[in-house]
């Protein structure tokens, strides 16, 4: 039992880590914590339904034709949206991410009302035994897929240039255009990237949990809760503390209660947030006065 | 990557209040409050009624985020906890009035609680504990046993005075206003005070403030249990008005209206608060019979606002009307 609860742990917590990843990525290259990735998760979930069920075209296109989609909405959202107020207060920014995010579920709530879609599978094979452990061909998709572009991210900011550029943009926006840097030209990309990166976490995830409005809001708190976890900012840190807290859930809802499934995650990120205000990985930072 | 110490803090001078209201237009703006629902059907003098409540939680979360520059996301935390422990002494026999004021006590130990653990930790960690914090008090009313009642909610006996039953809408709503107009009125001073500045000076720079031998720890605690308790009221005023109080009503829905009531109001603005208050409240109802526009129409709203106006309404007024601009909300943010 306790090897089939590690695996379903870690289907879980790749998803949380994969959401904490796109929002830490974010945070990372133009410093705004975005609060409607939740929203985006849930905006390429519904894009792939439309295109696969309603539009009727192959998988592959739809899953495709929903990336491009949200890319194109990831960065619109920024230049419309954010760039004219990311030099206000932080908090007008993180607003808008919710407003945005308001906008999305709204927006898909009008069309798609209260009920609770279905998507099928993405592939259809029947569940695969290793031991005593139960996969489901779905199950193994998330992982590979979530590993996948958790593996990609490490390489594109740690080995290409391109990576390089863009966490000196972060990092010193000032000095980053002074050297020729395209500064908003590159948060407009990076909101398309992420944007994208929601778009295959939700078409990867749909299968399993469904569609509705909703589907992004609590994914987006336990990925948030991931992030702070690992220590917040930290890449490494976004992905293992998305593990632990999938993995978390499912021990003590199994060995404690099943009630604590909802509520472990939280539970666990108040206790290790007061006795470790950086999280796990996370560094102490120095304030200058 | 930025300094996201305070995330609302400003810069720009400290505008003085170059002319307080005068007291006739304050007396003029209740009588107002108390006589313009007599114009309304019911159901509106309901809605009147929860504008009453969101005045108070926008301002009370205001303390928080605008005067005390905390990204603290526990005010639904507090309104729960004021709904449900005023709820649980009202069943236990005692009268509304005490009833309301235990939710308010109830809401500032809440914020007493959340407080401590602010000290230590700020920015998006104390955004994440304390939107945990929410979380997981809704969690106790789902698996309360009997004496929240679960999921199905508790019920609120009716509101009796002087051994009559207040069965009407515009009744509660004198009531609430009451209890709303005593509650602004003690805020508004205790912001206009030494405490009031002692909470902003610490937003502005907390090394400064301890350099002045102020005790930034005690004033932080304080604005949080300030908080809590003017969240609790009106906790305690929404389980009076609503007759039965359920968890779903304190989740993150409710959290994201009471964020956008103090947006739009404007971040560190006293009669923003009411404004945003009452245009949200006012919004959505219109809007309640179509499902997902209410959504849309609150979420271009908001970003109309957060774009063209991001001072909020409080600071749009203030800069033009000297009765009501705000000691301490800088200018353009």
């Amino acid at each position: 039992m306790f090897a089939q609860l590690v695996a379903s742990g870690l289907v879980q917590g790749s998803i949380y880590a994969v959401i904490a990843l796109g929002m830490t990525v974010l945070f990372r290259s133009t410093g705004v914590v975005h609060f409607g990735y939740g929203a985006f998760f849930m905006a390429g979930a519904f894009a792939v339904y439309v295109f696969s069920q309603v539009v009727g075209m192959a998988f592959v296109l739809a899953f495709l034709a929903a990336v491009a989609v949200l890319v194109l909405v990831g960065m619109a959202f920024e230049r419309v949206l954010v760039r004219p107020i990311v030099h206000g207060p932080h908090v007008t920014v993180a607003m808008m991410t919710v407003a945005m995010s308001y906008l999305l579920t709204g927006v898909a709530r009008f069309f798609w009302g209260q009920e609770v879609l279905r998507m099928p599978p993405i592939v259809d094979v029947p569940p695969i035994f290793v031991g005593s452990i139960v996969l489901t061909a779905q199950d193994l998709l998330i992982i590979a897929g979530c590993m996948a572009l958790v593996v990609a991210f490490f390489l594109f900011f740690a080995r290409t240039k391109l990576g390089k550029l863009m966490q000196a943009a972060s990092q010193v926006p000032r000095g980053a255009a002074l050297v020729g840097i395209n500064v908003p030209g590159f948060h407009m990309a990076m909101w398309g990237v992420v944007a994208g990166i929601a778009a295959v976490a939700g078409t990867l995830v749909a299968p399993v949990t469904m569609l509705y409005p909703d589907m992004g809001a609590h994914l987006l708190i336990k990925a948030f809760a991931a992030m702070t976890f690992g220590g917040f900012g930290n890449l490494g840190g976004a992905v293992l503390g998305g593990l632990l807290i999938g993995l978390a859930e499912q021990l003590a809802g199994f060995y404690i209660s099943t009630a604590l499934i909802d509520i472990f995650a939280y539970l666990v990120i108040i206790v290790v947030l007061i006795v470790l205000p950086n999280g796990i990985l996370g560094k102490k930072e120095a304030t200058r006065v | 990557m930025s300094d996201i110490s305070s995330p609302t803090s400003r810069t720009g001078t400290w505008t003085r209040a170059s002319g307080d209201m005068p007291r006739a237009v304050l007396v003029l703006a209740a009588l107002v409050a108390a006589l313009a629902p007599l114009g309304l059907n019911e159901y509106w003098r309901f809605v009147a009624s929860m504008m009453l409540i969101y005045t108070l939680v926008t301002l009370g979360f205001n303390i928080l985020l605008g005067y005390l520059g905390q990204l603290a996301f526990a005010n639904v935390a507090f309104f729960g906890v004021g709904a449900y422990a005023a709820t649980i002494a009202m069943n236990g026999g005692l009268n509304f009035i005490p009833g309301i004021l235990v939710g308010g006590i109830g809401g500032g130990i809440a914020g007493f609680l959340v407080g401590i653990p602010a000290l230590r930790i700020r920015n998006y960690q104390l955004a994440i504990v304390t939107l945990a914090t929410g979380e997981l008090l809704r969690w106790l009313y789902i698996h309360g046993g009997s004496i929240t009642q679960g999921s199905s909610g508790l019920e609120v006996p009716p509101m009796t005075l002087a051994g009559l039953q207040i069965t009407t809408e515009i009744g509660k709503y004198w009531v609430f206003l009451a209890f709303t107009i005593l509650c602004l009125a003690v805020t508004r001073n205790l912001l206009r005070s030494s405490v009031g500045r002692a909470i902003v000076s610490v937003r502005e720079s907390e090394a400064i403030s301890l350099g002045l031998g102020m005790h930034a720890a005690g004033f932080r605690i304080l604005a949080f249990v300030w908080s809590g308790a003017l969240v609790g009221v009106a906790g305690g005023m929404y389980a009076c008005l609503l007759g039965r109080i359920t968890p779903e009503s304190f989740g993150l829905t409710q959290l994201l209206v009471h964020f956008s009531m103090v947006m739009v109001g404007g971040l560190g603005s006293f009669v923003g608060s009411i404004f945003g208050a009452l245009l949200l409240t006012a919004i959505p109802e219109t809007l309640r019979n179509f499902p997902g526009l209410e959504e849309i129409v609150f979420s271009l709203l908001l970003i109309l606002v957060l774009r063209f106006v991001p001072e909020g309404i409080g600071g749009f007024l203030g800069a033009r009307i000297s009765g009501l601009r705000d000691r301490f909300f800088g200018g353009k943010p």
